[in-house]
């Protein structure tokens, strides 16, 4: 069954530790650059946002790439198959998400390939704020919604 | 030797700055010096002994500052975030090192360099300005005087988000003696003063930002070192959960449980009825936020928090557990709130809310007894009073009237109205949240540390109070001496290589020399590198008795004065049956002097102070 | 006897302290609280329900009970014990 990454920012402390397991992980160095994962902190609103690809099922990258470089192999993952890869890295701006980057240090274009089936950033995340999850599962989120109306509904009554 | 050290954890090479003259440096790190004092807070003092006279008056421009980071610093490493100022301490004259963590360390070294050296005085302020091979002295005029928050704003407004801001307030900016450099706003190098040193150089703030590598010496032995540390702190009941959900405040109430949190600066004993009040579960339940982590840590115990209303609104970062009790316990405050936003000034006035909060409690008895003239004071003071103390940090933060009598820091405000004797510090630096006459070890500890009044020297409440690695009676001195020694050089150990002090509750010198090896490419035994720890204390020791710093004792409170209540009712700290014994363990002589065959067994002894 | 509970154990119970039955020992009060909060069965006694479990500390009166007589302590209604998992800070 595919798998993809699911964040929960609630969760995210802000200690980038998935960054350095990331690229310390693919690279052998701790370089939060070549990171495939980045953690966004907002102080004003006390959150942090880690952003990762979200394998999509209409993947931008792999629809622009000439060369074909970019393909979903049997694990659902966008692999990016670096001896088709001319760099163009058309990739790069076709992603909306960012989450496939060109680093002129490596002279490559590196995107996140779930390490083959065992996360670095999944398991060495402390806060659980990153998740390895079957693609195929979709959470119901009606309950959720419904909390939230029920509260709104409760507030408007009380109001009246 | 050197040239078969290698340098992995390491970018090798070190900057040097003299603002005197304006001029940038590119040095090569000294290997060697490396191999041996392994980085931070150990190195950073071979450093500045090398080349600083320990007579020297930390505020004149012939003192140096040094921004020092560790082989561990910016890896992989369990809470690998740390970095470490020396400098000569303005407020107790003895060698001063003080630690931080946030990402500013790191993101050095991603810039390519391992620490900072500044010397001399620049003529108007300045600060510096590093991306990655770009590294500049620019104008602060334009920041000088903003607080820590309104610096950082701005620079990054200017610089680009992705810099990361070291910087002092207008406390530092005026040489209050306790004044501490903040990263990313929360974080602090926080004791003995080093923001007025900064101060003194008319240096505002580094802004770094880097996008190289940091490489380790065995990346598959590393990784291997790593994940089992790692696994073990997340698996660990405080490293794993307890930190994470209460933070280091969760030790109120047990700490009070003991009889070892001091009330009134340590006047009326040390079993606060209220200490719940100001506990880490009451934080939990009111105004925490949620929790944050520094670099790469997996204890995350950061307070993110927020008063959404009142006379003490406001949001921020913390309180630790020893902010709460130096606002708290020690100035007989119970209100959460108060404790929260004389924290946050502390924050965004770049202050030491141990020394200020110590200093105010002093403040509080020398007035009740009649000490202090009525002219001095802006308002009457009296333990308990929240709003007062927050308006006396408030003062202090902005240097208004009596403010900057409290800048002087608890001792020589003591001594200036006739009672240093009421200034609950050590070598002029205020002891932190536990009393040494319930918790015999601790007082050796805040005897004997290496930079006055301080906790996380040799954190004997470990033993004493938690049980960890193993429990010991607190209120007997039996084998204390041993065990401060053996923490004080893990720690001086642990300090050094760039990780968090807190990974030792959850793991050991085993983890620690582990990681240690693999990064720098050593094969040395565990003991081989704990003695480098060793090292590092005999230096610092060598240091102070070379700048003529005071014996080492405690106030004569915690000698003389018997606990009123509590499980440690009638106990005084027996200090002097510890000293011998620990400078017995030390291998020192019996006024506490490193021998000569001491320092040759830490190969310190051609070395010239 | 007044028995207190802090950090995590506070919501396990429910409580920050209640009062407890006394005299008893050590063991019969772990016992009794494990058995009114069926969530500490696993957290204040280990797997045999005669020995202390590993992460906690537990105090009478502010003294440790290593430096008592451990889980045998006696304890009577003047008694304060205070119970907690195993923590640190600093």
């Amino acid at each position: 069954m595919a798998k993809h990454l699911v964040v929960d920012p609630k969760k995210c402390v802000s200690c980038r530790t998935c960054e350095l397991a990331c690229s310390f992980g693919h690279h052998d160095v701790i370089n939060p650059t070549l990171s495939r994962i980045n953690v966004f902190h907002y102080e004003e609103d006390m959150i942090s946002v880690p952003v990762v690809c979200m394998q999509c099922d209409e993947p931008s990258c792999a629809a622009v790439c000439p060369t074909g470089a970019l393909h979903r192999n049997e694990d659902g993952v966008i692999e990016h198959d670096n001896s088709k890869c001319i760099k163009c890295k058309q990739c790069v701006s076709a992603c909306p998400l960012g989450n496939i980057s060109y680093s002129p240090k490596v002279q490559n274009v590196f995107k996140c390939d779930l390490c083959g089936g065992d996360p670095m950033c999944v398991k060495f995340c402390p806060s659980h704020a990153i998740t390895f999850a079957d693609t195929d599962f979709a959470p119901d989120k009606k309950q959720e919604a419904a909390d939230k109306i029920k509260e709104a509904a409760l507030q408007t009554r009380e109001g009246e | 030797m050197a040239d078969n050290i290698s340098q992995g954890g390491w970018t090798g090479t070190i900057l040097r700055v003299n603002l005197t003259r304006g001029t940038i440096k590119r040095e090569p790190l000294n290997m060697q010096d490396a191999h041996d004092y392994v980085g931070a807070r150990g190195l950073g003092t071979k450093m500045y002994c090398d080349e600083v006279d320990p007579k020297v008056n930390p505020l004149s421009p012939k003192n140096k500052l040094i921004f020092m980071t560790g082989p561990l610093t910016g890896t992989f490493a369990t809470s690998g975030g740390r970095y470490e100022v020396v400098s000569k301490a303005p407020l107790t004259g003895t060698i001063g090192a003080a630690n931080s963590g946030g990402h500013f360390g790191p993101e050095l070294k991603f810039a390519g360099y391992d620490g900072i050296i500044f010397e001399g005085k620049a003529k108007e302020p300045v600060y510096l300005y590093i991306n990655d091979d770009v590294v500049e002295l620019r104008s602060a005029k334009k920041y000088w005087g903003k607080s820590v928050p309104v610096t950082t704003d701005k620079m990054q407004e200017d610089l680009g988000k992705e810099f990361r801001i070291a910087t002092i307030a207008p406390t530092g900016e005026r040489g209050v003696l306790f004044a501490t450099i903040m990263n990313e706003k929360n974080r602090a190098a926080g004791r003995g003063g080093m923001g007025a040193v900064m101060g003194s150089k008319n240096l505002k703030a580094i802004a770094v930002h880097g996008t190289g590598d940091i490489k380790v010496a065995r990346p598959e032995k590393f990784l291997k070192e790593v994940t089992k540390a790692r696994k073990m702190l997340m698996e660990h009941p405080v490293c794993g959960e307890g930190l994470a959900a209460f933070g280091t405040e969760i030790l109120v109430n047990i700490v009070n449980e003991v009889g070892g949190l001091p009330v009134n600066n340590a006047r009326d004993g040390s079993s606060f009825d209220k200490a719940n009040n100001i506990s880490g579960e009451m934080l939990a339940e009111t105004y925490l936020v949620k929790n944050q982590g520094c670099f790469g840590c997996s204890m995350a115990c950061g307070r993110v928090t927020k008063v959404p209303q009142g006379i003490f609104e406001g949001k921020g970062e913390g309180p630790e557990y020893e902010a709460g009790w130096s606002f708290g316990a020690a100035c007989g405050v119970d209100d959460i709130a108060a404790v929260l936003k004389a924290n946050w000034l502390c924050n965004e006035y770049g202050m030491d809310p141990i020394t200020l909060g110590s200093t105010i409690a002093c403040a509080y008895e020398l007035y009740e007894m009649g000490a202090i003239p009525e002219a001095d004071v802006p308002f009457p003071f009296a333990f308990g009073d929240a709003e007062g103390m927050v308006k006396l940090a408030e003062m202090t933060a902005k240097g208004k009237g009596f403010g900057n009598t409290l800048a002087l820091g608890s001792y020589r405000m003591a001594e200036k109205y006739g009672h240093p004797e009421l200034s609950m510090s050590v070598k002029k630096q205020e002891m932190p949240a536990y009393d040494g006459r319930a918790i015999q070890g601790i007082g050796l500890e805040y005897a004997t540390s290496n930079r006055g009044g301080c906790h996380v020297r040799g954190y004997m409440i470990s033993p004493e109070v938690l049980g960890l690695p193993f429990k010991m009676d607190p209120l007997v001195t039996e084998g204390k001496a041993s065990t401060l020694k053996l923490f004080q050089d893990l720690t001086a150990l642990c300090d050094s290589t760039g990780i968090c002090l807190f990974s030792t509750f959850g793991i050991g010198l085993p983890e620690i020399a582990g990681q240690y090896r693999e990064a720098v490419g050593s094969d040395e035994s565990d003991e081989e590198i704990l003695l480098k720890g060793e090292r590092v204390w005999n230096l610092e020791k060598k240091f102070n008795m070379a700048a003529g710093v005071e014996k080492d004792t405690l106030p004569p409170r915690l000698l003389r004065e018997e606990l009123p209540s509590g499980p440690a009712k009638g106990k005084v700290n027996e200090l002097q049956t510890m000293l011998a014994e620990y400078y017995a363990e030390r291998g020192w002589s019996k006024d506490g002097e490193p021998t000569k065959a001491k320092l040759k067994a830490l190969s310190l002894d051609g070395y010239k102070l | 006897m007044k028995v207190k509970f802090f950090a995590t154990y506070r919501a396990i119970a429910g409580c920050e302290s209640f009062d407890a039955p006394a005299p008893c020992t050590m063991l019969e009060l772990l016992q009794y609280c494990s058995k009114k909060w069926p969530k500490f069965r696993d957290l204040l006694l280990d797997k045999s329900g005669r020995q202390l479990g590993p992460d906690l500390i537990i105090m009478v009166n502010g003294r440790h009970i290593q430096h008592l007589d451990g889980i045998n302590t006696k304890l009577t209604d003047e008694d304060v014990v205070a119970i907690t998992p195993q923590m640190a800070g600093g």
